[in-house]
């Protein structure tokens, strides 16, 4: 599964990732993230999850940005000429204890698109994917899923989006967004 | 775009001062219009045709909000505002909740469980059922990112917010 394609696109998500850290200015900061966002989203086009890359390249790569934009105007840029923000030894020590004790997972993970995953023998998946159609008359298993046979939970995600405006709503003191 | 002009050349003076992120660019405003019609249809595309491939109503409601962002971009953002309307852009959220919630309420009233939607004397209902419900979210989100690009937009510093927060304060004492 490992081809040409995806070692290009680790490259370019974990390239980005890196400027992303070390790069001072902001703007190049967020435009860089972007490209991090875009770079998952292929990645997980490659990996069969059009859903996952969809909501990733719409809000990681799209709406983030431009927020993270209208953020930055309203800071100032720091001075001197520099491309790259010093590392902080602190910082990097944690952020490679991290990184450490995530990689010590992946050895537990199955192989890509592996028959033998606890998701692809699971009874439930079965159930899904042999009556989904049936009965909810619809072709993507993945909707089925989400809007009728988890319909409650996918309720709660709308109304968390729901909250989070609200709770912009009350921080800036005001009825509407304005 | 806008927002790369007005940070280059400026010191750390303009800092705390409201200014304007707009610059009226022939080229962005032309590209927006002539873009626009096309990411909304997208967008309603993702949000409506999500039963029966990728994408629903989280999917398209961001890309129909997109929209609206690059109108803000291209035309100004308090423009953009005063012709979305604040008011009204809380009540199309509104909406969006409320029909989500009916659809729930709606099939356990006709005797099913919580969006159990074969309970409805409708045919094909489940699917239409799905879809209004992704439209609902659709709603949701696409209000929500909206009205989150206006927040940030206007800061805390907006226009007769202080005011109102040091009335606030004052009620809180």
């Amino acid at each position: 599964m490992i081809d040409v394609v995806s070692l290009a696109l680790l490259g370019l998500v974990i390239a980005c990732a890196l400027a992303t850290a070390v790069l001072r200015d902001v703007l190049a900061a967020i435009i860089a993230f972007a490209a991090y966002s875009l770079g998952i989203a292929m990645i997980w086009v490659l990996l069969q999850a059009p859903d996952v890359g969809l909501t990733e390249a719409a809000v990681g790569a799209g709406v983030t940005t431009v927020l993270f934009l209208l953020t930055i105007a309203k800071t100032v840029r720091p001075p001197g000429d520099a491309i790259f923000e010093s590392v902080d030894p602190k910082g990097l020590l944690v952020a490679v204890l991290i990184v450490g004790v995530l990689a010590s997972t992946l050895g537990a993970l199955p192989p890509v698109g592996s028959a033998e995953t606890p998701v692809a023998q699971s009874q439930v998946t079965d159930y899904y994917l042999e009556n989904a159609y049936e009965q909810t008359h619809v072709k993507n298993a993945v909707t089925a899923v989400l809007a009728a046979y988890r319909g409650f939970d996918t309720m709660g995600e709308a109304v968390v989006v729901f909250a989070a405006g609200v709770g912009l709503l009350v921080v800036l003191g005001r009825e509407v967004f304005a | 775009m806008s927002v790369d002009d007005s940070e280059d050349g400026d010191g750390a003076v303009e800092a705390g001062e409201n200014r304007s992120l707009y610059v009226e660019s022939p080229i962005i405003m032309a590209t927006v219009r002539v873009v626009a019609p096309f990411v909304f249809t997208f967008g309603l595309f993702i949000m409506f045709h999500g039963a029966d491939s990728a994408g629903g109503g989280f999917q398209g409601g961001v890309i129909v909000s997109t929209v609206i962002l690059m109108l803000a971009v291209a035309f100004g953002v308090e423009s953009t505002r005063d012709w979305v309307t604040p008011e009204r852009l809380v009540a199309i959220v509104g909406i969006g909740v409320s029909v989500v919630l009916l659809m729930g309420i709606v099939t356990v009233a006709l005797g099913g469980g919580f969006l159990q939607y074969d309970v409805v004397p409708i045919y094909h209902f489940t699917k239409y059922g799905i879809e209004l419900f992704e439209l609902g979210i659709g709603v949701i989100v696409s209000g929500i990112v909206t009205g989150l690009f206006f927040g940030l937009a206007a800061g805390a510093s907006g226009e007769g917010s202080a005011d109102r927060e040091a009335d606030e304060r004052e009620g809180l004492l």
